[in-house]
């Protein structure tokens, strides 16, 4: 199996919009347009970068983020050029917005696999900006027949989703070049076996520790921790607050705060990619409580695929529960 | 019957107890005093609207509001510096308003003719440093909502480590109001006379120029560095429409800004309790609303007194 993976890095609009009052939006929105000239000459090295280069005979194929992408390699093998869009475990990808790289990247894609509720909208405007007809577009979100108010849009910590989507890409794959649909198929199968590794360690873990109270940053593993039995102590709102990048109410913080004060919660699992004021004192609280901390990635960090990123995970929360030991990176 | 009357007079002063009680609580939700993040934004929140009343007179008087403003706008650059290299927000808006105050100050800021011009260069450019500053911060940091907090502050997620810092910083700044207040008041009212009689014009603005800096800083702080100019301006105007003596209005202005700054903090923990439930609203719209509210009422009082004399 060949992994090419080319990273795009230019990510230039830093602000997350939504997450601010109308009120705010319009000068919000100047020093975007300020950044956005700015940062349109100086990444103009970099952006070339981007470039697909696609040998011939390959289909190209894109992955809005670098998990997807990587389940694409996994199943297209040599006959499949995967490029992830998002892949940078050091930003916040609820913030990012494409730059033309990432524009002529996914015009040319064949096949685009995309997680939907609102986590990569961006990806819809490009792809409206370059219509194609043979184009094929996995929106894992319709793929499951989530309805738009589903409020954790971390599809991929839940051990139903990616199945799915594997086979949705054998299909689309093998219909786009016939020729190799035995091939894609016996790669589809070969990854659900990856996969058993892990289903299984979520499945010991919901045997021996359901129930488990545990305290979060953002809803990043929550499917994860659902699927694992865990008991999320957490409010939403304040998960929600975070991943929105708002200010969360004092009254939430408070609660938070006293689930590790009163060590109420058995893991702490902090969002590594999104880190703010709030969060940190967070982890210092845990830490000076001794609540080991599970850190948790939106993005593939290097050196996992899809399985063995997520069974690392789930092999952290273990870790914490039964040897009281904190994970706090990959 | 009887047992009925018996209840009724037995729970008439407990009901009108319960009834006090449940309007406190419903004004002061349970937990607002014990909590840790309200001491702390009381506390800092405090010390900022005290400096900031008392030194916004002087801004007043001066009619430099404007380049209040601008110094604030420019602490948006200087708080995402900060953030960029990993110090608090704190460092970077008190340096880039310093830096900028001198800056004004060289391109002349102090002549009438000049400073709408100076002021307005100045920060044309502190937004554009700040709009390089929070794209680098996104591009190579793991961070969310520092572009709300920068903007428009977020006073409960502030540290209890900053409040020495605060009062330091709120101390430099009013030691030099209080050291140079007659020529500056009198530099500020009539800079003519104020040459006549000896006093060194340029030095003194300087001088009150940096005060305002730091000043400003601190309200960046608070109410971010979009807001900051309402907490300086706004109840010093209401204070000078209430009263022409400055020191008076000095220490109403401060009484104005401590009181508007402590409501928005209980109105913001209440918010909670609104629509949309368990989302507290920004405690910066409550503070510079309830500051825009007493400057209007101030209005009213000032024109009802001069109807009447």
């Amino acid at each position: 199996m060949i992994m090419r993976s080319e990273i795009i890095t230019d990510i230039f609009c830093p602000m997350s919009v939504n997450s601010i009052e109308p009120v705010a939006r319009r000068s919000v929105l100047a020093l975007a347009a300020l950044a956005v000239a700015i940062t349109v000459s100086a990444c103009g090295a970099s952006g070339s970068a981007a470039r697909s280069d696609s040998a011939p005979g390959r289909i190209t194929a894109v992955g809005a983020e670098s998990q997807y992408a990587n389940v694409i390699s996994q199943i297209g093998g040599r006959y499949v050029n995967a490029t992830a869009v998002m892949s940078n475990p050091n930003t916040d990808p609820h913030s990012f917005e494409a730059s033309p790289s990432v524009a002529s990247t996914v015009g040319a894609a064949k096949l685009i696999v995309q997680n939907g509720l609102g986590y990569d909208s961006f990806m819809n405007k490009i792809e409206a900006a370059s219509p194609s007809r043979s184009r094929r577009v996995i929106e894992v979100q319709t793929l499951l027949g989530l309805p738009d108010s589903t409020r954790n849009p971390h599809l991929w910590y839940d051990p139903s989703t990616m199945p799915k989507v594997a086979a949705a890409i054998v299909r689309d794959l093998s219909a786009l070049a016939p020729a190799h649909a035995a091939y894609f198929k016996a790669n589809g199968r070969r990854f659900d076996a990856t996969l058993q590794p892990w289903l299984r360690a979520v499945a010991s873990f919901k045997r021996l520790h359901a129930g488990t109270p545990v305290a979060v940053t953002e809803p990043v593993a929550d499917y994860m921790l659902q699927a694992a039995g865990a008991d999320i102590r957490t409010p939403w709102v304040l998960q929600a607050d975070i991943m929105n990048g708002v200010d969360p109410a004092p009254q939430d913080v408070t609660l938070e705060d006293n689930l590790f004060k009163q060590r109420r919660v058995k893991v702490f699992l902090y969002n590594r990619q999104v880190t703010n004021t709030v969060t940190q004192s967070f982890l210092r609280l845990a830490n000076q409580d001794h609540i080991p901390v599970v850190g948790v990635y939106e993005t593939m960090p290097a050196g996992y695929s899809y399985g063995s990123w997520m069974l690392a995970e789930t092999r952290a929360l273990s870790a914490a529960v039964t040897a009281h030991r904190s994970t706090n990176s990959l | 019957m009887t047992r009925s009357l018996h209840t009724r007079t037995t729970w008439t002063p407990r009901s009108t107890e319960t009834a006090v009680h449940a309007l406190l609580r419903a004004i002061v939700e349970p937990g607002f005093f014990a909590d840790g993040a309200v001491q702390t934004a009381a506390a800092l929140g405090g010390v900022v609207a005290v400096v900031a009343g008392l030194i916004g007179v002087f801004t007043v008087i001066r009619s430099q509001a404007f380049a209040g403003h601008a110094l604030s706008d420019i602490g948006s650059a200087g708080g995402s510096s900060a953030y960029l290299v990993g110090l608090a927000p704190l460092w970077g808006f008190v340096g880039i308003s310093v830096l900028a105050a001198a800056a004004m100050e060289r391109i002349g800021v102090q002549r009438a003719r000049g400073r709408d011009v100076a002021t307005g260069i100045v920060l044309g450019v502190g937004f554009a440093l700040a709009s390089l500053f929070l794209y680098l911060g996104m591009t190579y940091h793991n961070g969310s909502g520092e572009i709300p907090t920068i903007l428009f502050g977020s006073v409960f997620t502030l540290s209890a480590a900053e409040l020495p810092l605060v009062i330091g910083l709120g101390a430099v700044a009013l030691l030099v109001a209080l050291t140079l207040y007659r020529p500056l008041l009198l530099a500020s009212v009539s800079p003519e006379l104020a040459a006549a009689r000896g006093v060194r014009v340029r030095l003194v603005g300087a001088a009150y120029l940096l005060a305002l800096a730091i000043t400003v800083a601190l309200c960046d702080l608070t109410i971010g560095a979009i807001l900051s100019t309402a907490l300086l301006v706004g109840p010093a105007a209401a204070a000078l429409r209430l009263t022409s003596r400055p020191h008076r209005a000095a220490l109403l202005a401060a009484a104005i800004s401590l009181a508007c700054t402590w409501l928005g903090l209980l109105l913001a923990w209440d918010s909670f309790y609104w629509p949309p439930l368990r989302h507290g609203w920004p405690v910066s719209f409550f503070i510079v609303t309830l500051v825009l509210i007493v400057y209007l009422a101030a209005g009213a009082l000032a024109r009802g007194r001069r109807l009447r004399g």
